[in-house]
């Protein structure tokens, strides 16, 4: 077994080189898109696609994504009804949208944000010489190997500068719309940098949804906070359940920035996030929060890693997870204390509800501490519906499925409410909640 | 008791006294010891099993996990690091020369009566004084069985693993790797293939053992892998309780000990297994030296209503690499694990517990807690595994660290995996340094600094403490003091 096992890693790796063969004869790109592509390949050669004991890939099942023939994203479009109807009301006019990682101007409206944001495609970020160099060289460190897949097919994606000292009262949202080609499913490769300047505040949504069936979308993204920066932060997951997601989420935080997110996830078929913060120079903040709402087969990964490198950060991690039916979902996160990183306070808090005795839910919460000077403490709890609960509503003169609607809908809403943005959190309600409701019915 | 004078004639009393925190029990005994050649393959293992006398199903089970062994890899996930091992380079087979059966104590070498009566553990003392059988297991050959008659009396079996191959060869044939596949791990494997002996323990229906049972552990020879077995089978209705204590003498070359120990329970059966770990850690200052402790515990709840708990504090070893487990297979069992494991010096620990739920309504408890000092790494790495199967398993895990130093590192790494929709599970962590105003209130109230941060250790392990028999929770506070003496200041 374990022989089939390695041919079909094997044959994974030899299925993404060759789409990669196709990929450069399909494009003509310019040298320094080509470099930066080049290298991508290179590190997924090195990495190896991960074989089921990879550490990293504790909890996920990877041998569908193995096993199956992707095609190359011909780079569609959408309509503009899509966009109309997945960006929220509050972000018209601060709106950047790509289609299967690929920038639209026309799709976008950055109206709002005119004087306070320089926006970059990537011809030409990469003509900055400096830039190219410094993405080349992270590549060599990269670990993920589906970032680094991301890499090697990248090629349209945007660099996005929010100025110095600007205030950005309306949120931005970066909608990411993948299609669903006929045949094979497409892979399509998005990738979006932000750069926040020294003192800005800033408020950014990020939502992908599906416009099609059976895709996948292997997104990364990067956020830079400089000195004194703030980041208010929403992602919600909306893919089609035949999808495949994979993600990674790079934070750095510079002296006193703050990173405050909320991610929420739906689920698809498979659906994994990876989220790399360093909390770099004193004083600096990171809160995140994340809530999953599962069911059917659907699956949500969340693979976090939190590195204390300079004393007197603080970090927070709050995540949920409702599971039901044959659904997965899984937290493995780690916070790294670097030696030196004194007075870091870190907290880690994953709760899950189960609902089904076929769902699985698992976690795995890590601590790695080189400082003596402190605080640092995580909790994992699975655990169900409380009964004296149920009981307490149900002599109220409640059903017990509405009870139970109540009760899990409320377990969810303890995160969900924490969301800054009333769209997103009517979003939400129809996205998550309702799957609840339906369920109970 | 001046071991340091006794066992170093050389050492001038400045040296004694200067050097109080170096290892106490750091002295070898002069024994001729009957060792293989060094190596291992299919005619060490066929030597081996010859040598012991024993029967084919024996020697088949050896063969058996040394041709699985040869297909597998060290582990690497493991938070430590030493160089390769070189298992060709190590003598699987060390005995002091093979006596005649002895009827009383006066027959056993004085000299290794001398070693016992160094750890603090007079066989005919103990006899006299406490209630506690001891099977020494000196160098991997059973020397002395007290107490033997007294518990034949309640049927129990108390004998070496190699003994009861000869007089019990059903039960170990059908127990052996029962709980412990040949094939479950690297080392495991490589002590099903080769370990020399052991304790075995077999506690009758109905049965409360009269006394608790105790092993005192020894690895005498240089560059000897010692291989211990252990198999303790606890019968309907009983219950035992095993204590395990080790130390070892001083070496440069670092040895391996790779012991497995299999626990079974049967319906509404009992074992306690409580272990006082204390080897050579290597020296403080470079790490040279020192056993590495690579061990497989696990214990299987077979029967309904049944319960094992494991309570380990791990004060020695340049490396530790250990997992008491339980398998609650039977409905209602109990699983527990109690840990404390200190680390000073360069020592690296990994270790923690598995508990696999199967039954249904069964309930698993964990408390670990960690102490590192210097340049160590302590980590915890425990799995809480809930099979689609076992409703109502209700599980709580607490694991604490204290980093004593900012040279230090500890980690915590735990798996909690759930796939039953009425399991309870809770884990939690938390990492904290002694506090300044906790010693700053002792010593206002006219306590020394060193004796506050004993009194903060201690409490903070407490919860440990008091599952240990009382003679070993005394010995192993004392411990904890004593190795922390340098590293606090």
């Amino acid at each position: 077994m374990a022989g089939a096992l390695t041919d079909e890693v094997k044959s994974a790796e030899g299925g993404f080189l060759q789409l990669h063969k196709d990929y450069l004869d399909a494009n003509s790109l310019s040298n320094d898109l080509l470099e930066f592509n080049k290298a991508g390949i290179e590190r997924f050669e090195s990495l190896k696609f991960p074989h089921p004991k990879h550490e990293m890939f504790t909890f996920v099942n990877t041998r569908e994504i193995a096993s199956t023939e992707f095609a190359l994203n011909p780079g569609g479009t959408c309509s503009a009804d899509v966009v109309k109807n997945h960006v929220y009301a509050c972000s018209e006019q601060s709106c950047l949208v790509l289609v299967d990682g690929v920038y639209q101007p026309e799709l976008s409206d950055l109206s709002a944000l005119a004087g306070k944001v320089e926006l970059a495609d990537f011809e030409k970020a990469f003509s900055d010489e400096k830039l190219k160099q410094s993405l080349v060289e992270s590549l060599k460190k990269e670990t993920d190997v589906f970032s680094a897949l991301n890499a090697a097919f990248a090629k349209q994606g945007v660099f996005l500068k929010v100025l110095p000292k600007a205030q950005i009262n309306k949120p931005i949202q970066v909608l990411l719309v993948s299609t669903g080609a006929e045949g094979k499913p497409a892979m399509s490769a998005p990738r979006f940098c932000v750069h926040i300047g020294k003192h800005a505040e800033v408020k950014i949504i990020v939502k992908t949804v599906g416009d099609g069936n059976s895709y996948f979308s292997n997104t990364v993204q990067d956020y830079f906070l400089d000195e004194n920066s703030s980041v208010i932060f929403s992602q919600v997951q909306a893919d089609s359940k035949e999808s495949w997601n994979f993600s990674k989420t790079f934070v750095r935080l510079n002296q006193y920035s703050r990173f405050k997110s909320t991610h929420a996830m739906a689920g698809s078929k498979l659906t994994r996030n990876n989220y790399q913060t360093h909390l770099c120079e004193p004083g600096a903040e990171l809160t995140m929060n994340g809530v999953s709402v599962l069911v059917d087969k659907e699956q949500v990964h969340q693979y976090i890693q939190v590195n204390h490198h300079a004393p007197n950060c603080i970090s927070h991690q709050y995540f949920k997870n409702i599971v039901n039916d044959k659904s997965r979902a899984s937290f493995d996160g780690t916070v790294v204390v670097d030696p030196g990183a004194q007075l870091t306070q870190s907290d880690q808090l994953i709760n899950n509800l189960m609902l089904s005795d076929e769902a699985h839910a698992d976690g795995k919460p890590n601590l790695m501490i080189y400082a003596d000077d402190v605080k640092c403490a995580h909790g994992n709890t699975v655990g169900q519906i409380d009964d004296e609960q149920l009981f307490y509503l149900e002599t109220r003169g409640l059903s017990a499925s509405v009870a139970k609607t109540l009760l899990t809908t409320s377990f969810a809403r303890s995160i969900i409410d924490t969301v800054e943005f009333p769209e997103v959190v009517e979003d939400l309600k129809s996205l998550l909640l309702s799957k609840l409701e339906r369920n109970h019915a | 008791m001046n071991i340091q004078t006794q066992s170093k004639p050389q050492a001038t009393l400045d040296d004694v006294l200067t050097d109080k925190s170096e290892y106490k029990y750091g002295f070898t005994t002069d024994v001729d010891s009957d060792i293989f050649r060094k190596g291992l393959d299919e005619d060490v293992i066929r030597a081996l099993s010859e040598k012991k006398n024993e029967p084919k199903f024996m020697l088949d089970f050896r063969l058996k996990a040394y041709k699985k062994w040869l297909t597998m890899k060290s582990p690497t996930w493991p938070h430590v690091h030493y160089p390769p091992i070189d298992f060709q380079g190590i003598s699987y087979y060390a005995a002091p020369k093979p006596k005649k059966k002895l009827e009383s104590l006066d027959e056993v070498d004085p000299e290794i009566l001398r070693t016992f009566d160094k750890l603090g553990i007079p066989l005919d003392e103990q006899k006299r004084l406490s209630n506690v059988a001891v099977d020494a297991v000196f160098d991997s050959v059973s020397v002395a069985t007290t107490h033997k008659k007294k518990l034949m009396e309640h049927g129990i079996i108390f004998c070496s693993i190699s003994e009861a191959v000869h007089e019990y060869p059903e039960l170990v044939e059908e127990y052996l790797g029962s709980v412990v596949p040949i094939g479950d791990n690297f080392y495991a494997a490589l002590n099903s293939a080769v370990f020399t002996d052991g304790s075995f323990v077999y506690i009758p229906p109905d049965t409360i053992s009269p006394m608790e049972l105790s092993t005192y552990f020894r690895i005498n020879t240089e560059e000897t892998g010692q291989f211990e077995r252990t198999l303790i089978i606890c019968a309907e209705n009983s219950y035992v309780s095993y204590l395990e204590g080790c130390t070892a003498p001083q070496f440069d070359t670092n040895q391996l000990h790779a012991a497995v120990v299999e626990l079974v329970t049967l319906d509404n059966a009992e074992i306690k297994y409580s272990t006082v770990q204390n080897w050579y850690a290597g020296d403080r200052e470079t790490g040279k030296g020192g056993i590495y402790n690579f061990v497989t515990k696990r214990g299987k709840c077979l029967g309904k209503k049944s319960k094992i708990s494991w309570t380990q504090v791990e004060t020695g070893s340049a490396i530790t690499w250990k997992y008491p487990s339980c398998i609650l297979q039977g409905d209602q069992s109990v699983g527990e694990f109690y840990s404390v494991a200190l680390t000073n010096g360069l020592m690296q620990a990994d270790t923690g517990t598995k508990m696999i739920h199967i039954g249904k309504d069964t309930k698993s408890s964990i408390i670990s807690k960690g102490i590192s000092a210097d340049k160590s790494s302590n980590a915890y790495r425990g799995l809480v595994k809930v099979n689609k199967g076992a409703s109502n398993a209700r599980n709580y895990s607490q694991c604490d660290s204290m980093l004593v130093g900012d040279q230090c590192s500890a980690h915590t790494f735990p798996y909690i995996e759930s796939a039953n929709s009425s399991a309870n599970l809770e884990h939690e962590a938390s990492t904290s340094k002694i506090s300044e105003d906790q010693l700053f209130y002792f010593q206002s109230r006219g306590i020394s600094r060193e004796n506050a941060i004993s009194a903060v250790i201690n409490g903070f392990c407490k919860e440990v403490f008091k599952q240990l028999p009382m003679e070993f929770a005394v010995e192993a506070e004392k411990l904890l003091t004593l190795k922390l003496e340098d590293s606090v200041g």
